[in-house]
């Protein structure tokens, strides 16, 4: 198993739920787990409304966040037992489309050879923090979330014709050499672990090209594109969608930082949420990662 | 017959929906799914009522009834109120209780003659409880846990409970409940059982990931597989000696 320690810690004293601070009073797993998920969505999405919240007890939490916050964040292979942490996470992959989330999850988690899920090292609860895997549309082409995946892509495209074709043809006659690279966290994830995680990823399907045990599953990680679902915001002329504090140049925010970074390399424009990147462009992606993360 | 089923991608079908021998409640969903899966099974027996409470959703947890009665906590609104009166039979009171825990369906669970409560309720919520429902009420823990609503689902015919309910837990409840109890989960290991299914005498609904061998462990505790909704069954009960072991 090939998995990587990496200690993470705040240098400032920031309110960063970065650790097992306040673990939220829950009886299962899988209800720690949502409630955690919840937890750091409610402070970055709303910071405006912190704002609101009387001065004394935003002082009292001040207080508890006295200083630097360790925790030990471990990358290991996805198992049958991350199901509830993983769902929890891809909750919203297909905005609210009603679909089968379950056997896609599994799937993920039955590709033990690449992909990659980051918990609390030690921690009994097991609960995620972080997803991320790459599967070839070719190799699941039969599962019924798959093809559900497909509609739902194909259908946002349809708008504009030429990359709606496009992503036809990926999908379908090149389906072989294209892969869904499936990455989500928890939002206040210390943006350090980003590189690694992303390491991690590729190394693994370079790794795959070679160590699989038959011809066929070798073939299905040498990947020439990579499609990537991301959120974004897009700032319409009169209204704005995020916190007035951002600077106001900014025509698209993206939720996950990295996807600004292959928004750039990508093959062809997105369509508001599709994207796909080639492959020979992952190097350069990583630079730009490393490069991202130790600006912030 | 157990039934599974999906509320938006979400699998606590427990938490939107209340199921009742005499009605049932069934949160305002995206797409019609959800209330087609409940009408399909039960239109012709019991009526099916579209509702939110105090604008929520969460209808399973916030509210808690029998075939007498339906108490709702004091966020409900008093159109919900008239539209809940108005949807339902006669014979089953509506009450809208001043309680201070307003998850009632998280504090209280019953079947048609007991109940067990939360250690914190009020004593004039009892009170309302033995009065509107017509049960007997208990104030008990399941496996430690103040929140018996949320551990504990049973029925007139048998019961669910927290997996890490002790024997002596399992056994002192069953005596208090008169039916069979078994420990178990559902929704593929999720320990909250209220959440994640909804049962009444005849008919049980769980979440979609709930595997083949929770399904007929529900199945088996709650006697669905040969069970059919007649009133009968209910007459016969008060003249029957008990038989429950």
């Amino acid at each position: 198993m090939r998995s990587q320690l990496v200690k993470s810690k705040a240098r400032r004293p920031k309110r960063r739920r970065q650790g097992l601070k306040s673990w939220p009073i829950t009886f299962s797993p899988f209800a720690r787990a949502l409630a955690l998920a919840r937890m750091p969505k409610r402070h970055s999405q709303n910071p405006t409304s912190s704002v609101n919240i009387p001065r004394h007890s935003h002082s009292s939490d001040d207080e508890s966040f006295d200083g630097v916050i360790q925790a030990d964040f471990s990358f290991f292979d996805p198992k049958p037992q991350d199901f509830h942490g993983a769902k929890t996470l891809l909750q919203t992959y297909l905005d609210d489309h009603e679909w089968d989330l379950s056997s896609f999850v599994d799937l993920i988690l039955d590709q033990t050879t690449v992909g990659t899920v980051v918990k609390i090292e030690g921690d009994e609860d097991e609960g995620i923090f972080a997803l991320v895997t790459a599967l070839n549309f070719h190799r699941y082409r039969e599962h019924r979330c798959f093809f559900t995946l497909k509609e739902f892509l194909l259908r946002k495209a349809r708008q504009d014709k030429a990359v709606a074709d496009r992503l036809r043809l990926l999908l379908e006659e090149q389906s072989r050499v294209v892969g869904l690279l499936v990455s989500q966290r928890m939002l206040n994830l210390p943006p350090q672990l980003l590189p690694h995680l992303y390491a991690a990823l590729f190394d693994e399907v370079s790794w795959a090209t070679e160590d699989e045990p038959t011809e066929e599953l070798r073939n299905s990680f040498k990947f020439k594109h990579y499609i990537i679902l991301s959120k974004i915001y897009v700032q319409k002329s009169a209204q704005q969608k995020r916190k007035p504090s951002n600077d106001n140049d900014e025509a698209i925010i993206y939720v996950k930082a990295e996807d600004e970074i292959f928004h750039k390399l990508r093959n062809y424009r997105p369509t508001g949420l599709v994207m796909a990147v080639e492959v020979d462009k992952i190097a350069t992606f990583r630079q730009e990662l490393a490069s991202l993360i130790s600006e912030t | 017959m157990a039934t599974r089923l999906q509320f938006e991608n979400n699998c606590e079908v427990g938490a939107y929906s209340k199921l009742t021998n005499a009605y049932c409640l069934v949160a305002i969903g995206g797409s019609e799914n959800f209330f087609s899966a409940f009408e399909g099974e039960l239109a012709d027996v019991i009526p099916v009522v579209k509702t939110s409470i105090g604008g929520n959703r969460i209808v399973g947890r916030l509210c808690v009834g029998n075939k007498n009665g339906l108490l709702l906590p004091h966020t409900a609104t008093d159109r919900e109120l008239q539209h809940l009166r108005n949807s339902l039979p006669d014979q089953v009171v509506v009450q809208r209780i001043e309680e201070r825990l307003c998850a009632l369906g998280n504090c209280i669970t019953c079947n048609d003659h007991v109940a067990l409560t939360h250690s914190d309720l009020d004593r004039e919520t009892e009170e309302m409880i033995a009065d509107v429902l017509g049960v007997e009420v208990f104030s008990q823990t399941v496996a430690g846990n103040a929140i018996v609503g949320s551990y504990c689902v049973f029925s007139n015919t048998g019961g669910l409970v927290h997996p890490h309910t002790s024997i002596e837990g399992l056994d002192e409840l069953s005596t208090l409940l008169q039916v069979p109890l078994v420990a178990g989960t559902v929704n593929r290991g999720s320990e909250v059982i209220a959440s994640g299914m909804t049962v009444n005498d005849w008919t049980a609904f769980c979440g979609s990931d709930t595997t083949a061998t929770e399904l007929s462990v529900i199945e088996s505790v709650f006697k669905l597989r040969e069970a059919q909704p007649i009133a009968i069954v209910n007459e016969m009960r008060k003249s029957l000696i008990d038989t429950y072991v």
